[in-house]
């Protein structure tokens, strides 16, 4: 490759933390045990990771929590600074690695245009300049002076883009950037992220969505507690982590084809279907109580409360019923602190599901920004035995009986479709 | 092992923007930042920019209450009341300053670790936010005492304008020491919260250093030798060595009546007689303030400097 295309080099890149086992920042601490070593856990954040961009590339970084991703995306952008090794960068890089950095919200989104704008490497007159064309992006007109703590979090987050995106990086680094946003702000930036493509930007992302890297990157690099381990097409990668989460997941989660995503601030620790004595059956009885137990816990202190959804799907994919913790349970899953957890049970008196293969489908998801926080397909596969072999998807609970001919029938069922004289086509239903 | 992060392509067809213009544009940032925290220090309080004034002015009343009517410390000079504004202006500035630039870089975590910038603006900004507080006030005691007639204005004042910037290198020297220190031991706030308190006594704020030698001088004709009295004579070195006092000093005798500058003090003759019992009889006394800011700027650059790397990981 020669050298005229690369436009990142990184060559034997390792990172290291050390992580004081004893946290007693104070000087007391300090003078009384200045002599003793203190004592670390030193954590491999990255080892030994090389490879090239060329410019104008579109490169996603994957990886489970701490695998290391973001740590090189900041070492990228300088805000780290490695151990070992080297980055060699061509081009202007980007300053930031987040919409919104420097944001203030006691400042008017005036104010916080030319705050947060000169942070992003633009200068007074280009936001002079550019001012009204960021503000008309926005849709945010009529909010020019308004402090930005009486924004909602959607203008918030429009002002953050339509700024960033003006920055004049010829690399940019961006750290899940789309993990808010709405459907309208998604496609803001697929248009974007487009734009950056047509003008051979080179734009590395790092993402836990799986769906943004393979819309947008050409190419994936895969990382697996700081080693490097997958580095080429999107499509080969991303299926090589889907495999490597199936496999990393816990015992009770290792179904067939299990697919896990999410950033993992709050997990599942387990799931199981149990029966009505509370023994574990993935074989009821059509018209049996299943309850689903799921196991959580909160990984993160910062997460507030979060939605828990759950979906039951036939074998061939046709989704059978959604159903979401009621809000009124929120009290008692939110208020929660790191490496805490719980117990949830999804309770179906009796089930109405006729002789099939199905599944469960689960999501922990944030509250407020609605970023995934773990999902997982084929969370349980089970299967529904009906003894009385009957046919179809359900079993309504319908129930028959016969009118006596002696009793007199008020209503009498006339023209039925394809009967008498109206020849209508009768419409078939799946 | 090297750890050349940011080492250029060899041959690279672009290379990133040139020294010149990210000088520029950081300081431009700088002014940014400093502009937005001077506006966000006073949002939320009624009065708004005037406690930048009000406070400055109260301390001034109970002090003055406390060391003219209650304790009738004067140093003889007819405008003692001017003086004392003008002391605790400059101090309010350099407390000010100090105290909030030290958590400049703490609280500023999430741009720490969301954007690179030299880490040092953060601490700039902060200071420079005090600096135009700071510059205010002085204008507004520049008009009080040119309506009081308390004011000779020559050729003098122009020794203002060094006489500021010493006074803000050495501020900004200690914020980046403490800020820097600051981000892994909140210890240093407390630690300088008390050192300030002596500062506050050892700058002269409330008396010059006049005052102290007349004490000194008292004291030695009573027939006390040094020797005898030595805490006056730790007194008056600490405070001959005191930047803050020097530029007090001399701002006092370049803006007000003059008292004599600081440099007369030391090296004058008719302290002889001070000179024969205290350490200060030579004229190699006179650079030692600025020797401290140098220091204390040095000292503070390289602490910050060496420690500037890790605070994205620290914080």
């Amino acid at each position: 490759m020669a050298d005229q295309d690369v436009a990142i080099r990184v060559e034997h890149l390792s990172k290291r933390f050390r992580i004081p086992l004893d946290r007693s920042a104070t000087l007391k601490h300090r003078l009384t045990h200045w002599r003793s070593a203190s004592r670390y856990r030193i954590l491999e954040a990255l080892l030994d990771v090389s490879f090239d961009v060329r410019a104008g590339e579109f490169i996603g970084i994957i990886g489970h929590n701490g695998s290391g991703k973001s740590t090189l995306l900041k070492i990228l952008s300088r805000i780290y600074r490695a151990n070992e090794g080297v980055v060699a960068i061509a081009g202007k890089v980007s300053p930031f690695l987040e919409l919104g950095v420097g944001f203030n919200p006691e400042l008017t989104a005036r104010e916080n245009i030319f705050l947060s704008g000169s942070i992003l490497g633009l200068n007074r007159p280009e936001l002079h300049r550019l001012f009204d064309e960021i503000i008309g992006f926005a849709d945010l007109e009529q909010f020019v002076d308004h402090k930005l703590k009486n924004f909602s979090s959607g203008m918030e987050v429009r002002l953050a883009f339509s700024l960033a995106i003006q920055a004049h990086a010829e690399i940019l680094m961006m750290d899940e950037v789309l993990a808010v946003g709405d459907a309208a702000f998604q496609e803001k930036c697929f248009d974007t992220f487009n734009r950056y493509k047509r003008e051979g930007r080179t734009v590395v992302l790092v993402t836990h969505g799986l769906a943004a890297v393979t819309t947008y990157c050409d190419r994936a690099l895969l990382l697996d507690h700081g080693r490097l381990v997958a580095d080429g097409e999107t499509a080969d990668v991303t299926a090589q982590y889907r495999r490597a989460i199936g496999l990393a997941a816990d015992g009770t989660l290792t179904a067939n084809e299990v697919e896990r995503w999410g950033s993992r601030d709050v997990v599942f620790t387990g799931l199981r279907m149990l029966d009505e004595r509370g023994a574990e059956d993935r074989n009821p009885p059509t018209g049996g109580f299943v309850r689903i137990e799921l196991g959580y816990e909160i990984q993160n202190d910062a997460v507030s409360d979060f939605v828990c959804t759950l979906w039951l799907l036939r074998a061939d994919g046709l989704m059978v019923s959604e159903s979401q913790l009621p809000v009124s349970q929120y009290a008692q899953v939110g208020e929660s602190q790191r490496g805490s957890g719980g117990t949830m049970h999804f309770d179906i008196p009796q089930i109405p599901l006729l002789d099939g293969a199905y599944s469960v489908e689960v999501e922990l998801r944030g509250r407020r920004d609605g970023a995934a926080y773990d999902h997982i397909r084929h969370a349980i596969d089970f299967r529904v035995i009906d003894r009385r072999d009957r046919h179809g998807v359900i079993e309504p609970g319908g129930a028959w009986s016969v009118v006596p001919a002696d009793q007199p029938v008020a209503w009498r069922p006339t023209a039925l479709p394809g009967v008498g004289q109206d020849e209508r086509p009768v419409r078939r239903r799946r | 092992m090297s750890s050349t992060t940011d080492a250029r392509l060899a041959g690279a067809a672009r290379v990133s923007a040139p020294p010149l213009d990210s000088f520029r544009h950081y300081r431009h940032l700088t002014l940014e930042l400093a502009i937005s925290q001077f506006k966000l220090r006073y949002t939320g309080s009624a009065l708004g920019y005037l406690w930048s004034l009000l406070k400055p002015a109260m301390i001034f009343a109970i002090m003055y209450f406390i060391f003219v009517d209650l304790f009738n410390i004067k140093d003889g000079t007819a405008d003692y009341g001017m003086q004392v504004l003008l002391g605790i202006v400059v101090w309010t500035f350099f407390a000010e300053c100090t105290s909030s630039s030290m958590a400049a870089i703490a609280s500023n975590g999430g741009l720490i670790r969301k954007a690179y910038f030299p880490r040092s603006i953060l601490v700039i900004a902060a200071s420079l936010s005090a600096l135009f507080t700071f510059l205010i006030n002085l204008t507004i005691v520049f008009v009080i005492a040119v309506a009081l007639h308390q004011i000779d204005i020559g050729l003098r004042i122009v020794v203002v304008i060094p006489l500021l910037l010493e006074l803000y290198l050495l501020a900004l020297g200690i914020s980046l020491f403490l800020s820097a220190l600051f981000v892994q031991f909140h210890d240093v706030s407390h630690l300088w919260e008390v050192l300030m308190q002596l500062l506050f006594y050892a700058s002269g704020v409330m008396f010059s250093l006049t005052y102290v030698l007349q004490r000194l001088h008292l004291a030695l004709q009573v027939g006390t030798t040094a020797e005898k009295a030595p805490h006056l004579v730790w007194i008056v070195q600490v405070m001959a060595a005191n930047p803050i006092m020097q530029t007090i000093e001399d701002l006092r005798h370049a803006l007000l009546t003059p008292v004599a500058p600081w440099t007369e003090l030391v090296v004058s003759g008719h302290l002889a007689a001070v000179h024969q019992y205290a350490p200060l009889n030579a004229a190699w006394e006179v650079p030692v303030p600025f020797l401290v800011v140098l220091l204390v700027v040095a000292g503070g650059a390289l602490t910050f400097r060496s420690r500037a790397r890790s605070f994205a990981e620290n914080l």
